[in-house]
């Protein structure tokens, strides 16, 4: 798994711009779907198990953070803006890749007080160009982290964890997933960084009587962080709140059962900030009870997230058994 | 109002915090079912109660909305001491809450019951000394349930919901002070609505609602209205009365009639229809103005499926998102009096008459 978890963290994607993701996941999930398609917004959509049966939907999304161009100064140097949350202490000395795989590096305007932390604005990227003329990049060009999968054994660190490890997540669920009672729709979502609006669309086209989205949380198990009970390696965890979102209480005590039953590891997840696909689920159409089953994941957001390979494959495992029996919220 | 006093103080001291209503939404169905003709649940956990109209089918309908859920709390962790840690489910305004007391709803080891608590706040020289003298934040708060941490950490699980514990009181002047009269001020409106069609009939179907989840995002009216798609919404929501401090311009007299607010979010005829009817009933009301978001269900209902013209009701409340909300009770009988009048008035071809010039 983890050779995936690498393959699909190493490609570029940012939010709307997932051509290049969605054709490593097509070529993986292919032989396991009953059926593929890809609907216009861009979405991944693959059918398993049984037709007529319960509609699940399952989402994870593919996109990820990034930045756009949106000046090129006479000397080739590029302002940029944010796709989806990256804050600036990120970025600087930070790499990236554009999408013709054009790298770049980041500096920051001149400050007096070297300590400060730089605005967006006042961060640029270099690829090396001595004047605008010989600058291959264009305003509107993407670009998203450069940062390689790095394996350290039981914890797992790339850039885009958030959400390739869901995406992974699913394909490894897919792959494990000899039979299901369920019409299951594995949807790879789009644009999940800018507003869930992938997902927003896809459930409303798949109306699904059920949705569980596939996502990371934070943790509270490093120094000095923000109080919360979630730690690395102790199981995935069953999102309970977050910031957008309460989840369906049918849904989490269905997922519990599911992880006690099966003797799997589980958390129990409040998060304060951050939502997921779940949340537009929930409010697709005349409401879909959804939840979510998070990888926790420390450094979400940075170029470096961190989650526990334990914790992956139990979130297989957990996904795996709850389709492949029958269920009644 | 002798008879709608026990249901409301019955409302107000159950739980039944956002996404968790079930214990109100069966307090409201079995006053509801026998005051309408079929009752059941949404998706989600919306109680839609419909009355039958008489005009031949397909009818309009109207759908009447106000949310049940409460704002509360939630344990995130316990510390080293047995002290729960707690965020909020909906706004919950921290400055009230030291010295409250509440209810731990424990779900672990010996299935669920309640512990009653109390929330505690450290010491100022316990605090990070940025905090000062101010208002301590939710994050330093703690829950004490006065048990030892091996015990706590047994019955008590992260995600446990904290209910206010208080209970309804009324106070002089036929007020009433408790928690989560936002919004149940309002389904308790909605019960007297309900009442008084008894024995009358109407052209339009009726959809009372109590919809779940308005205090996390106007859930439960966003996926209602569009499973009803109702021709026309009314919804029934609190608003700022005119309590110590307040000014002149945002707020409204407790005990003078509801507002009835306008603005982009309100379909201006569907508006002026209940402004008329007020007058006519010599229902006394203010007129509210929101310019932007209501911050209430009828922001949602407005662009449910194709888009639903949507008027909004309010009832003047002091203290909003405390434990001790106070409400006038004269007020909630004439929105309930105002709403029946509404619904019984509506003629088949209204719609037809609302259109964008008057």
């Amino acid at each position: 798994m983890k050779r995936l978890i690498q393959t699909l963290t190493e490609t570029f994607s940012p939010s709307g711009y997932e051509g290049a993701i969605r054709d490593v996941i097509r070529k993986e999930v292919k032989p396991l779907a009953a059926e593929l398609r890809v609907d216009a917004l861009g979405n991944l959509i693959a059918r398993k198990g049984t037709k007529g049966g319960k509609r699940i939907m399952i989402a994870g999304h593919m996109d990820e953070i990034g930045l756009i161009v949106n000046h090129v100064d006479e000397n080739g140097f590029l302002r940029f803006t944010t796709i989806g949350g990256i804050r600036p202490h990120t970025l600087t000395g930070g790499r990236v890749r554009f999408m013709d795989g054009t790298p770049g590096v980041i500096g920051t305007d001149f400050s007096k007080d070297a300590g400060r932390l730089p605005a967006v604005d006042q961060c640029f990227i270099d690829i090396g160009a001595t004047s605008a003329g010989d600058c291959p990049i264009k305003v509107g060009d993407v670009c998203a982290f450069e940062r390689p999968f790095l394996d350290l054994g039981k914890r797992l660190v790339a850039k885009s964890m958030d959400d390739r490890i869901g995406c992974a997540v699913m394909i490894e669920t897919m792959r494990a997933l000899k039979s299901s009672p369920h019409e299951v729709y594995f949807v790879f979502s789009t644009q999940e960084e800018v507003g869930l609006r992938g997902a927003q669309t896809a459930t409303f086209g798949l109306d699904p009587e059920i949705g569980i989205s596939i996502d990371v949380t934070l943790t509270g198990d490093t120094p000095k962080a923000r109080q919360m009970a979630v730690s690395l390696g102790r199981g995935p965890a069953i999102k309970i709140r977050d910031g957008g979102m309460l989840a369906d209480p049918r849904v989490v005590d269905w997922m519990i059962r599911s992880a006690e039953k099966a003797r799997l590891p589980y958390q129990r997840e409040v998060l304060e900030g951050g939502t997921t696909d779940a949340k537009a689920m929930q409010v697709s159409r005349a409401g879909v009870p959804a939840g979510c089953i998070s990888i926790p994941s420390r450094y979400v957001h940075s170029p470096s997230e961190m989650v526990d390979h334990d914790d992956v494959q139990n979130a297989v495992k957990l996904l795996t058994t709850m389709l492949s029996k029958p269920v009644e919220l | 109002m002798p008879e709608l006093l026990p249901f409301l103080k019955d409302l107000l001291s159950l739980p039944g915090l956002s996404s968790y209503e079930e214990p109100v939404a069966k307090a409201i169905r079995t006053h509801w079912a026998p005051l309408v003709d079929e009752v059941g649940l949404s998706r989600l956990g919306s109680l839609h109660g419909l009355r039958k109209g008489t005009a031949k089918s397909p009818r309009p309908a109207l759908m009447i909305c106000t949310h049940m859920d409460a704002i509360g709390l939630m344990v995130t962790g316990i510390t080293s001491g047995g002290f729960l840690h707690i965020t909020q489910v909906g706004g919950v305004d921290p400055r009230v809450l030291p010295g409250q007391l509440v209810e731990v709803h424990a779900s672990g080891e010996g299935g669920t019951k309640i512990l009653p608590g109390v929330v505690a706040q450290p010491p100022g020289r316990l605090l990070p000394p940025e905090l000062d003298d101010g208002p301590v934040p939710l994050e330093h708060l703690l829950v004490d349930t006065g048990l030892p941490e091996r015990q706590v950490k047994a019955v008590v699980r992260v995600g446990d919901l904290v209910s206010f514990a208080s209970r309804p009181v009324e106070l002089a002047g036929e007020t009433i002070a408790g928690h989560t009269l936002d919004n149940r001020a309002s389904v308790a409106a909605l019960t007297v609505c309900l009442e008084e069609l008894q024995g009358r009939s109407h052209a339009w179907d009726l959809w009372a609602v109590a919809s779940v989840q308005e205090e996390v995002g106007l859930i439960g009216a966003q996926t209602s209205a569009y499973a009803l798609q109702p021709s026309l919404a009314l919804v029934v929501d609190v608003t700022f009365a005119k309590g110590p401090g307040a000014n002149d311009w945002e707020t409204f007299p407790l005990g003078k009639g509801p507002t009835l607010v306008m603005g982009p979010n309100i379909h201006p005829a569907a508006h002026k229809a209940l402004k008329d009817l007020a007058d006519r009933l010599e229902i006394p009301y203010a007129i509210e103005y929101a310019p932007r978001h209501t911050g209430t269900d009828a922001h949602a209902t407005q662009v449910a499926a194709d888009g639903i013209p949507t008027a909004l009701l309010c009832i003047p409340l002091r203290y909003m998102h405390t434990p001790v909300e106070v409400v006038a009770l004269k007020d909630i009988q004439r929105v309930g009096r105002l709403m029946a009048e509404f619904t019984a008035g509506l003629a088949p071809d209204f719609m037809d008459t609302i259109t964008w010039d008057n």
